[in-house]
């Protein structure tokens, strides 16, 4: 269960962000006011924010941000904002932001992301190897092997496999494969990411009875043995 | 009034004015400086001229008295005064020991003192007036005294006369002077006046004004010439946002209505839970569509206003082409098609790595939409290469092409090609003009040619040194 904090002054957004947060399990605390916002998220302890960036009351959501990390807190921080021109996100990560969402949005997509974030607050230790089920990914010496048996990937194909692992049992967007393995900000107008995937799919699950790679209708992708995400 | 149309107030807030003035009064002072030198050359020059003669003519006088006494002394004195030379001005006197006058035309005096070889100024009275002379007195050996001088009244005339015409000359310069910064103050004003009358008319709205002259070849033609380019740019940006909010309303507005319909629909009593859930999904799936567009939009706005330049960087373009093809490759082969890549490490260019991914994408995703015709898969070579000044990256696909009549209208945005009706393609028409802004914003541009079968589009960019 995490607390989180969701500055945002559109009523009808914040109501759905945190009904949504509340549907998984989460507690979620709105704040519509910058001033406000800014007092709780320095004041109290959170597991996470959502920051809209535009705000009343002469508080802006960067401000609130460069505020907080000024302080010295590194709670995870995703900015939700209908200003989507790359500079803008740029200034949204620089100004201390941990992701950068725009509106407008898929819930699943503000989920897996937020998941995402809080797996990699919460990770400990530089991880080496990797296993789902009987898939292993070495991230030292960038090997695959499925029940004993090597797979030859390219080196795009396992920073893609590599990405779904360390997501593994979460909800991952074609979005965030594009941001995160291939570094672009932009929207392919074809699915590429969605070819990419079934190519991979083909190396990894082609000849095995247990798939390990899901489509998840609508929103992404996920690597697990159940075919079901985990709960946060 | 606004500030473009108020007329200059005053010669003073005229910087044209201001500047010849105060070249004028450094030619003045210049001018002071000159005049002075003359004057002081002139006056002290004659002075000395003056000196001198009076000395010559004292050591001839004392030399005649030497040799012949006192009356070759008078003698001379006579004759020196009958010569009709200098006859106004020179004055001579010998007085004896008494103070009575002997020779000359100077009314004896006692104040007369024998000064050696030394020249004096003295003010005496003769014919009734009081003049200034310059004398030399000297005592001869009989006892008489010797005084030979000048009379400065003449000189005196030309000193004042040679000050007056210092300072007519002063006031007429001064005159020309502030004539002048007039004059060359009106000149500039009209030619500012131009552009100053431009940039009214297009502050009231028309915009297709340009000032006029900037053909002159002169400081002013220069700025004209800059303000004109930056007017077409300008003109051309609204013309853009006027294109864009029409083809928005229209484009927009046609999903937004289908959803609002579907809606509506749903809405009415009695409506089956099905059809109300598949007509919100219809909505959802026109919505996401509809935020693409506004996405693309946005996207070319951006790219257009230029706003991104200085975040540009070096990019090697091979990279680039890289990252493309990799990404784009799962797709060609899922397709049957061929996507093949050659690229040249020396091309180079300045600009923003995930905009021109994002246009290359464009081209190999538009490419391998459009590639292969009957029955042929497509086979898209994607290629980059140095060719001197300029970096390419040369696109290039099996399709049907397009026909040449088109080419000019490419890049317009929502502007689709007719195609074949049978097999519709999916887009909106956005992505060339978004490649097109794209590669503008980065200095280069884009071309068409027919690769009989086929289209090749290169995308040219200035490229670095190196």
């Amino acid at each position: 269960m995490w607390r989180c904090l969701i500055v945002e002054d559109d009523a009808e957004n914040a109501r759905y962000v945190a009904e949504g947060l509340r549907e998984h399990g989460h507690v979620a605390v709105v704040c519509r006011d910058g001033m406000e916002g800014l007092q709780r998220a320095v004041s109290e302890a959170w597991d996470l924010i959502v920051l809209d960036r535009m705000l009343p009351n002469e508080v802006d959501g960067l401000a609130i941000l460069s505020t907080l990390r000024n302080l010295g807190k590194k709670t995870p921080v995703l900015v939700l904002s209908a200003l989507s021109a790359l500079d803008e996100r740029v200034r949204g990560l620089n100004a201390g932001g941990d992701d950068y969402l725009t509106k407008p949005f898929a819930f699943s997509e503000l989920m897996a992301r937020l998941e995402a974030l809080m797996r990699r607050a919460r990770s400990g230790p530089e991880v080496r190897e990797l296993q789902v089920a009987d898939l292993r990914v070495n991230l030292v010496n960038r090997s695959v092997e499925r029940a004993g048996t090597a797979i030859a990937l390219q080196p795009r194909e396992f920073r893609l496999l590599a990405y779904l692992m360390t997501h593994a049992r979460q909800v991952v967007t074609r979005t965030m494969l594009l941001e995160s393995v291939w570094d672009y900000h932009f929207d392919p107008q074809t699915n590429v990411i969605d070819v990419q995937i079934s190519r991979l799919r083909q190396k990894v699950d082609t000849g095995f009875a247990l798939p390990l790679i899901h489509t998840v209708r609508g929103v992404g992708y996920l690597l697990s043995e159940t075919g079901e995400a985990a709960a946060a | 009034m606004s500030a473009a149309t108020a007329p200059l107030r005053g010669p003073w807030r005229s910087v044209a004015f201001r500047i010849a003035l105060n070249y004028g009064l450094l030619t003045l002072f210049f001018m002071a400086v000159l005049l002075s030198i003359v004057y002081f050359q002139t006056v002290v020059g004659q002075r000395h001229h003056i000196d001198r003669q009076i000395t010559l003519a004292s050591q001839r006088l004392v030399a005649r008295f030497v040799q012949g006494g006192a009356e070759a002394l008078t003698e001379q004195i006579a004759i020196n005064l009958a010569d009709g030379v200098d006859s106004d001005s020179e004055v001579y006197l010998l007085q004896d020991s008494s103070g009575q006058r002997v020779a000359g035309n100077l009314p004896a005096a006692a104040h007369w003192r024998s000064v050696g070889d030394a020249i004096s100024s003295q003010d005496t009275t003769r014919g009734g007036q009081r003049v200034r002379l310059r004398v030399v007195a000297r005592a001869l050996d009989d006892g008489k005294l010797l005084v030979v001088g000048r009379d400065l009244r003449d000189q005196r005339q030309v000193e004042l006369a040679v000050g007056r015409a210092i300072l007519a000359a002063a006031l007429v310069a001064l005159l020309l002077v502030i004539v002048g910064a007039y004059l060359f103050r009106l000149d500039i004003e009209t030619r500012v006046a131009g552009i100053r009358r431009t940039a009214a008319r297009i502050e009231a709205g028309e915009l297709h004004q340009r000032i006029p002259g900037a053909d002159q070849g002169d400081e002013f033609a220069g700025l004209s010439q800059d303000i004109n380019r930056m007017l077409d740019r300008i003109e051309d940006l609204m013309a853009g946002v006027r294109h864009v909010s029409n083809t928005i309303a229209h484009n927009l507005r046609t999903p937004l209505s289908r959803v609002l319909l579907r809606l509506r629909q749903a809405q009415r009593p009695g409506t089956p839970l099905e059809e109300m859930h598949e007509a919100a999904q219809t909505a959802v799936r026109e919505i996401e569509d509809l935020t693409v567009v506004f996405d693309k939009l946005m996207q070319i706005a951006e790219a257009e206003s230029g706003a991104r330049r200085h975040g540009f960087a070096p990019l090697a373009l091979d990279d680039i082409a890289t990252g493309v093809v990799e990404l784009y490759d799962a797709l060609a082969e899922a397709q049957g098609a061929t996507l093949t890549l050659a690229t040249d490490d020396a091309a180079v260019a300045r600009g923003d790595r995930d905009l021109l991914a994002s246009a290359l994408a464009n081209l190999v995703d538009n490419a391998l939409k459009y590639g292969g015709s009957a029955g042929l898969p497509a086979a898209v070579q994607v290629r980059v290469e140095r060719w001197g000044e300029v970096s390419r990256i040369i696109v290039r696909d099996n399709g049907p092409g397009i026909p040449a009549a088109e080419h000019a209208r490419i890049g317009t945005r929502f502007h689709r090609l007719p195609g074949d009706p049978a097999r519709p393609v999916p887009g909106y028409g956005l992505g060339l003009a978004s490649v097109m802004a794209i590669v503008h914003l980065h200095g280069g541009r884009v071309l068409l040619a027919d690769a009989a079968p086929g289209l090749v589009m290169t995308v040219e960019l200035p490229a670095l040194p190196g």
